[in-house]
């Protein structure tokens, strides 16, 4: 009777200790910081590259991306995909504005929507202007 | 080395006695059955909901902007994430059927009789609280699910006369479910309702161990009950010892609580999450149907049948008010239910009512 | 007043529908009426049918017209464009649907209607109201000998077919991540985005266009499978996780079963 209970008490123990372990693990992770993006990958253009009121098409951060050079506010950088459905957004250098030729979503050049089905502003990167150099991410 | 804590601790507070008399030498009535542990079951879950709700508050934002990109993280970035979430979201649902367990075989007992009257109004708003905490938990994740399913439920009190409105836009931070609401429902969510409910549970706790647990009404008839006039707590001199005996069978029922909310996530992981529940709030799309959950479903679908909305609410609230204050209804001294055929009639009919409403919620 | 609060909250239901139902434009209101000549009264019915009816387009998205004021409904200060003439279909529906429009300006179809006045436009393959998703098989037999062989048709939906199919499966796939909670969002974006610039293929009717593009597509959705494969990985390997969890918490909850009785049967031989 007592050997049953014993060994009742010993498996227990075991399956609460497994248990309390299988936690303590997730725990750890769960509360780590993130490990350090090893020095996020940078883009770096030339501006030569890029006349006023012209753009690039670029892959950034496995985005497709558009770098604008605004005559008025300088150099962009917005993610092409349109936040309705996922089309990539074409620049439309007359019309000053970036059209998805999906459902016909327009955006203006700091990526607010103007009309049409997106729900959200295109996302931006953060980019830095060097010399030289426009450097984004 | 332990002997040694324990002489130490024992100098300072008695602890051999405290042992004694709430653990050990604390007798529970021999014929207790397994329901009995429900109670302790639901407090189980409730620990639980709030070791994970700390967890995920860890990483949860409550504003509008980024409420359903940080749960999004929580559920794909943030390692084992995914785990502490759904322990929360099924371990809710599955916290609600317990209380709800909890509550049907404390009432077929009839263990709310005098002198436990107290008992049961703090436990039914528990359960009142409980269904709060689901409703305000609900909207966090800011998604359409969320979004809607709230305003659906916050529109409700429009149906009453004159205050209704107020009551709306109490309920909302404003005309309509916006961050103000998500302000709110997150205070009571993660502040407001948690103190309430462990003022109740304490309240609760204290009224069990002070009047002694009920002993099973059924079996070989007892010996007629002294007239309650003055207070005395129940003893039960030939029953088994709280602890190990029936802490064990706790211990065991809430050990298969987990196993069950382990068993949800591993094969049926979106149980409680349909469609709607992953795509963002979007205030200018409603989508096709929304459904309250499971266990709003039998008042939902009352609600839809009585054609006029405002005797719709006040049924609900009378329902409400009854359940509530029952013990001060049924003063009967009879707490053997099979032995009273029209309190069993109408508990199976009640039982029957909720299991048919519910389904039918679920399909119109 | 806690109590009176939380019964509030409890009465936790929807209404019949005044919050729940998403508002129709007020167009409907006569249009579903037999006010309307048969021709009509059919139309709110088939757009209810329709993706469109699923996606929130309504009447006034693509004819204009205020769709909440009935006085304004059909007011050309509002936008009312009314129905639209054979040969001006194209543009009306390449309000929206800009990319599709030039492909098919460009193509066989679009150059014949704007040269004769007759020729496919979108309603001719697509429908006007009951609009249902694109798929491969709006190109078939009936449809394309109304006005030629089906031959070229044939060739072309045969081009067509494999990357339709890679399509529908990665399609399929996202929605059983889905369905298990996994979330889908950015896979389904991009598959989006690859579907809709195939779906721009269809309308240049140019099989050999559609050939030297079909390569690159597969390439696209390549990668896209390889992310939904580590999407299941990982999806079973939180399976085995929780799996291994449930297994322990059933073992203790045996275990502590088994060690109850024995304490109770103990109990019961003293």
């Amino acid at each position: 009777m007592t050997n049953r209970r014993e060994f009742l008490q010993k498996v227990l123990a075991i399956l609460g200790l497994t248990t309390l372990a299988s936690f303590v693990y997730p725990l750890t992770k769960y509360f780590s910081p993130p490990a350090e993006e090893s020095a996020a990958k940078l883009l770096v253009l030339s501006r030569k590259d890029i006349a006023v009121g012209d753009a690039q098409e670029v892959v950034f951060n496995n985005t497709p991306c558009v770098v604008i050079n605004r005559p008025d506010k300088g150099f962009v950088a917005l993610s092409r995909v349109c936040t309705h459905l996922g089309c990539l957004v074409e620049y439309q250098k007359d019309k000053k504005r970036l059209l998805c030729p999906c459902h016909a979503g327009t955006y203006d050049l700091a990526g607010s929507v103007t009309s049409g089905p997106p729900p959200k502003p295109l996302l931006q990167f953060p980019l830095k202007v060097e010399g030289d150099s426009i450097i984004i991410g | 080395m332990w002997n040694i804590v324990k002489k130490w601790i024992e100098v300072r507070i008695g602890l051999d006695e405290l042992v004694k008399t709430q653990l050990t030498e604390y007798l529970v009535p021999r014929n207790i059955n397994l329901f009995y542990t429900l109670g302790f079951v639901a407090l189980g879950g409730f620990v639980v909901q709030i070791i994970t709700g700390f967890f995920l508050l860890t990483y949860y934002v409550p504003h509008t902007d980024h409420a359903f990109k940080s749960v999004q993280d929580i559920m794909v970035n943030v390692p084992y994430g995914w785990l502490f979430r759904l322990m929360h979201v099924v371990g809710s649902n599955l916290i609600v059927a317990s209380v709800g367990a909890h509550m049907l075989s404390v009432f077929f007992m009839n263990s709310y009789k005098k002198p436990r009257e107290l008992t049961w109004l703090v436990g039914a708003s528990m359960l009142l609280i409980t269904l709060t905490f689901c409703l305000s938990g609900y909207l966090l994740p800011w998604s359409q699910l969320s979004y809607w399913a709230t305003t659906i439920v916050t529109n409700i009190p429009s149906a009453i006369p004159s205050v209704g409105d107020f009551a709306v836009q109490m309920s909302r931070g404003g005309q309509n479910v916006s961050g103000a609401t998500l302000g709110r429902f997150f205070a009571l969510h993660v502040g407001i309702l948690p103190a309430l409910l462990a003022g109740l549970l304490g309240t609760h706790l204290f009224l069990v161990r002070r009047i002694g647990i009920s002993a099973p009404p059924f079996g070989p008839s007892k010996k007629e009950k002294n007239p309650w006039t003055a207070f005395r707590h129940e003893h039960h001199p030939d029953g088994h010892p709280f602890f190990p005996h029936f802490v064990l069978k706790e211990a065991a029922m809430v050990m298969a609580f987990f196993a069950v909310v382990f068993f949800v996530i591993t094969f049926a992981p979106a149980l409680f999450s349909p469609e709607d529940a992953s795509l963002p709030a979007d205030p200018f799309r409603t989508p096709a149907h929304i459904k309250p959950e499971w266990y709003f479903l039998a008042a939902y679908q009352m609600l839809k049948i009585v054609p006029n909305k405002f005797a719709g609410i006040s049924l609900q609230i009378i329902i409400v008010t009854l359940f509530l204050f029952w013990p001060f209804l049924d003063t009967a001294k009879e707490d053997n239910i099979l032995k009273r055929r029209v309190l069993l009639g109408l508990f199976l009919a009640a039982c029957l009512g909720w299991i048919v409403l519910t389904i039918w919620g679920k399909y119109s | 007043m806690r109590y009176l609060l939380s019964c509030f909250f409890i009465l936790a239901c929807a209404t019949i529908g005044a919050a729940a139902q998403s508002t129709e434009p007020v167009c409907i209101q006569c249009h579903d009426t037999d006010m309307m000549k048969a021709g009509l009264r059919k139309v709110p019915a088939e757009w209810r049918k329709s993706w469109h009816y699923q996606n929130g387009v309504a009447c006034n998205d693509c004819h204009g017209g205020d769709p909440i004021d009935a006085a304004m409904a059909m007011s050309p200060q509002r936008g009312f464009a009314g129905k639209p003439s054979y040969e001006g279909v194209p543009e009306f529906c390449g309000k929206c649907h800009i990319g599709i429009l030039k492909n098919y300006r460009e193509s066989g179809h679009g150059k014949a209607l704007k040269a004769s006045g007759s020729g496919p436009n979108c309603v001719t393959c697509h429908g006007s109201h009951a609009i249902q998703k694109a798929n491969i098989d709006i190109i078939n037999e009936e449809r394309c000998t109304q006005c030629h062989s089906y031959d070229r048709a044939e060739i072309m939906k045969q081009a067509l077919f494999a990357t339709e199919k890679n399509i529908r499966d990665i399609d399929n796939s996202l929605k059983r991540l889905s369905s298990q909670g996994m979330y889908t969002e950015e896979e389904g974006k991009e598959l989006f985005r690859i579907e809709a610039e195939f779906r721009t293929l269809f309308h240049t009717a140019d099989v050999s266009l559609v050939k030297q593009k079909t390569d690159g597509f597969q390439q696209k959705l390549d990668t896209l499978n390889k992310k939904i494969d580590v999407l299941f990985t990982e999806l079973h390997t939180r399976r085995n996780f929780s799996g291994f969890l449930l297994l322990l918490f059933g073992g203790m909850s045996i275990v502590l079963f088994l060690l109850a009785k024995d304490f109770f049967k103990r109990g019961e031989e003293k």
